[in-house]
């Protein structure tokens, strides 16, 4: 047992010395997954910078300016109203675009006249002024869809609204009522939805809000701990890919030969080399352990956690050494490991959810350990899973790992023997 | 002490080793000196158990390596023809690990390593990485390594090919040293002079078998009293084989292309008759030296070949 320490502890001194291979391969989960999460899950809305001139100084020019000043539309939409500066203003690249409302804009809505909304865009915003047009095209869309279903009571409500008459008597409210109730019934299937969307955005402006905020936080997350735990485990098999070809690099320096020539048997040379690269593994796992801790906010089954980890340590040991046992050479087994991982990665649905893949791809997934692994990570960092949840991948994982262990071990103990360690 | 009986190898059709048998007393220096390919390698990996003979035994104090290798490994201490050490720990650290591996711990290690790097010369650097090494450096520690827990038998496989002059000084000295404290070692070398000046006995092998073994001068006695006449200069093989074969009481040992070997036959007179017949000759030489009874003669006159081959 001493003597095996000592080995590790070599070993490990010497990665330790040399940790610029580990940290690149532990830096990738953390990288991919920050990146897929940032560009998927959330980040910072971009606001138009909108400028307003308003020629109609009338009741549904205020309103549109109303609207895309309201909080909801704040979160896309910062307006200023200008004056005849906007155009120059443009100009200069000092907003997104400029909105213009025409002079009579009201009265053309109400009295069913043809009007236009007209939009100056700062192609030098990128998408910003793209956006701008699309909701102001949706805006128009409504207004004039408005005025055409509500031509009736609005024909009624025409003169209070364009002239300063107040004298409304209640017989005539119940009829401008009925009127607006009866264009709205008849058209209630198509427009309907549209209501509801937009009472349901009229929820208390700052609840609102910081629901939005938890939401995109949360988002971002929840796609890191969905993306991270396949590419962790993609990691800790280059890792331990990168822990087991030291017996290789030690056989190409004569140190592997060296060790047999002095009182230890070439099974304990592999005993060790099996135990740094779990230790190798275990390290890494811990690392990557810490950074999914942070990212989930529920508890996670840490004895399942354990457990499975264990497993996966089995299997990642395991699958080394059987390649490197099969390939013989070194540069060969980094080139089968390589090709071998990649299959499996992405087979076993490391990178892409398995849900998302072809058929073929999803019967043959089961065979990757990459698989099990993946799944019961996913299942306990994201689905709150116990260890009685995740079983199947504990199982398969150590089986995986037990046989290929075994077979790698024989594999590289024939190499040494025949070959004594050079 | 060490005795090897009958000892093969055999790789397909070649038999890298065939049948050695030779033993090695208690605090003798013993070497295996031949050219390269001779089986010398092969022969000290099957010593060291790294490579299992295809017949033949290895015993240690009557202890057969094959039944209880790492019982005998324990008491070897193996210096590798390549420096086999790791570059990224420092000599310290690469003595350490090695110490601890042949089961020295606390103070006994520490010592064996102060002792260890005082004989080869490299405390003064320590402590830095032994890929900041020289290569002769580096060969110093690849020999520390071999002796750090002092074994009773060191083997050394051709310890300083290919480095400088004053760091092969430099090891001789060390190998020297490790004799005299009552170490016995088995020294392979392809060098004539290193085998001459370190070896109480010699064994001479060639294509896997020894050819003969004994004292410096006992293997003088089998070369005979014959001293050796090598020429050279720009004549062909069979001109010089036609002239010497007229000349009797001497013996052609060796003829190529520009040099020719030639032995005396342990005669005065057959000395002045090869010397007239060679300058009566006309042929165009540039170069005659005469020598003594050697090693290199011995292995001339069993081989055909000089041991520079």
């Amino acid at each position: 047992m001493r003597t095996l320490i000592l080995m590790v502890r070599k070993d490990l001194i010497r990665k330790a010395r040399a940790p610029l291979g580990l940290l690149v391969v532990l830096a990738f989960p953390i990288m991919f997954s920050a990146i897929i999460s940032m560009a998927f899950g959330g980040g910072s809305t971009p606001q138009v910078y909108l400028l307003v001139e308003n020629l109609d100084d009338n009741l549904l020019g205020k309103a549109l300016i109303s609207a895309m000043s309201s909080e909801q539309m704040g979160e896309y939409f910062d307006v200023e109203i200008v004056g005849e500066e906007g155009l120059s203003r443009i100009e200069d690249g000092d907003a997104s675009a400029l909105l213009q409302i025409p002079e009579n804009f009201t009265e053309s809505i109400v009295e069913g006249k043809p009007c236009s909304l007209s939009l100056v865009r700062n192609p030098a915003q990128g998408i910003l002024p793209e956006i701008a047009e699309q909701v102001s095209l949706v805006l128009t869309d409504i207004l004039d869809g408005g005025s055409k279903v509500l031509r009736e009571p609005m024909d009624a409500l025409a003169p209070y609204v364009l002239g300063d008459s107040l004298d409304m008597n209640a017989a005539l409210v119940s009829n401008i009522s009925v009127a607006f109730f009866d264009a709205f019934e008849g058209v209630g299937k198509y427009l309907n939805p549209p209501v509801i969307t937009l009472s349901s955005m009229s929820v208390g402006a700052e609840d609102a809000e910081e629901e939005e905020e938890d939401e995109g936080g949360a988002g971002v997350f929840q796609i890191f701990l969905f993306v991270f735990p396949g590419i962790s485990v993609y990691a800790l098999f280059l890792v331990g890919d990168l822990a087991m070809r030291d017996i290789l690099t030690e056989s190409e320096a004569g140190t592997l030969r060296r060790q047999i020539q002095g009182p230890v048997s070439p099974g304990r040379v592999l005993v060790a080399k099996a135990a740094f690269s779990a230790s190798v593994a275990f390290i890494s796992l811990i690392m990557l352990t810490l950074i999914g801790w942070i990212a989930a906010d529920a508890p996670i089954d840490l004895l399942g956690y354990l457990v499975l980890s264990l497993a996966l340590i089995l299997a990642v040991v395991g699958s080394a050494a059987a390649i490197y046992g099969a390939a013989g050479k070194l540069q060969r087994g980094a080139v089968i490991a390589s090709i071998v991982y990649l299959f499996l990665a992405f087979s076993g649905g490391s990178f892409f959810s398995i849900d998302g893949m072809p058929g073929i791809i999803r019967l043959i997934a089961p065979i990757s350990p990459f698989y099990w692994g993946t799944q019961g990570y996913k299942a306990l960092l994201g689905q709150g899973a116990s260890l009685a949840d995740i079983l199947p991948s504990v199982g398969v994982l150590s089986a995986i790992g037990i046989v290929l262990l075994i077979l790698g071990g024989m594999l590289l103990n024939r190499n040494l023997v025949r070959g004594g360690g050079a | 002490m060490f005795q090897v009986e009958n000892l093969s190898k055999r790789y397909g059709e070649i038999h890298a080793v065939d049948g050695i048998s030779f033993q090695v007393r208690a605090g003798e220096v013993y070497g295996l000196l031949g050219p390269n390919g001779a089986g010398k390698t092969t022969t000290l990996s099957m010593l060291s158990g790294v490579l299992k003979p295809d017949n033949g035994r290895i015993l240690f104090d009557d202890i057969d390596l094959h039944a209880e290798p790492v019982k005998v490994k324990q008491q070897l201490g193996v210096v590798p023809q390549e420096t086999a050490l790791y570059e990224d720990l420092s000599a310290r650290e690469n003595l350490k690990f090695w110490g601890g591996l042949y089961g020295l711990r606390g103070s006994e290690l520490d010592q064996a390593i102060n002792k260890t790097l005082d004989r080869v010369g490299l405390t003064a650097r320590a402590k830095d990485a032994v890929k900041k090494y020289s290569g002769g450096m580096k060969r110093r520690l690849n020999l520390a390594l071999g002796l750090i827990h002092e074994p009773r038998l060191v083997l050394l496989d051709e310890p300083t090919v290919g480095i400088d002059p004053q760091a092969r000084v430099n090891i001789l000295d060390v190998v020297r040293d490790v004799a005299k404290s009552g170490t016995t070692v088995l020294y392979t070398t392809h060098y004539l002079e290193e085998a001459e000046s370190l070896c109480d006995r010699i064994a001479i092998m060639d294509h896997g078998r020894i050819l003969a073994e004994g004292s410096l001068d006992e293997l003088k006695k089998q070369a005979g009293e014959e001293e050796t006449v090598t020429i050279e200069g720009n004549f062909e093989a069979e001109l010089v084989r036609a002239k010497i074969e007229a000349v009797s009481s001497v013996r052609l040992l060796s003829a190529e292309q520009g040099r020719a070997v030639i032995s005396t036959g342990g005669s005065g007179e057959g000395a002045v008759k090869l010397l007239e017949s060679l300058f009566g000759a006309d042929l165009p030489m540039h170069g005659i030296s005469i020598r003594p009874p050697s090693l290199n003669s011995l292995f001339l006159n069993l081989t055909g070949r000089e041991l520079r081959d």
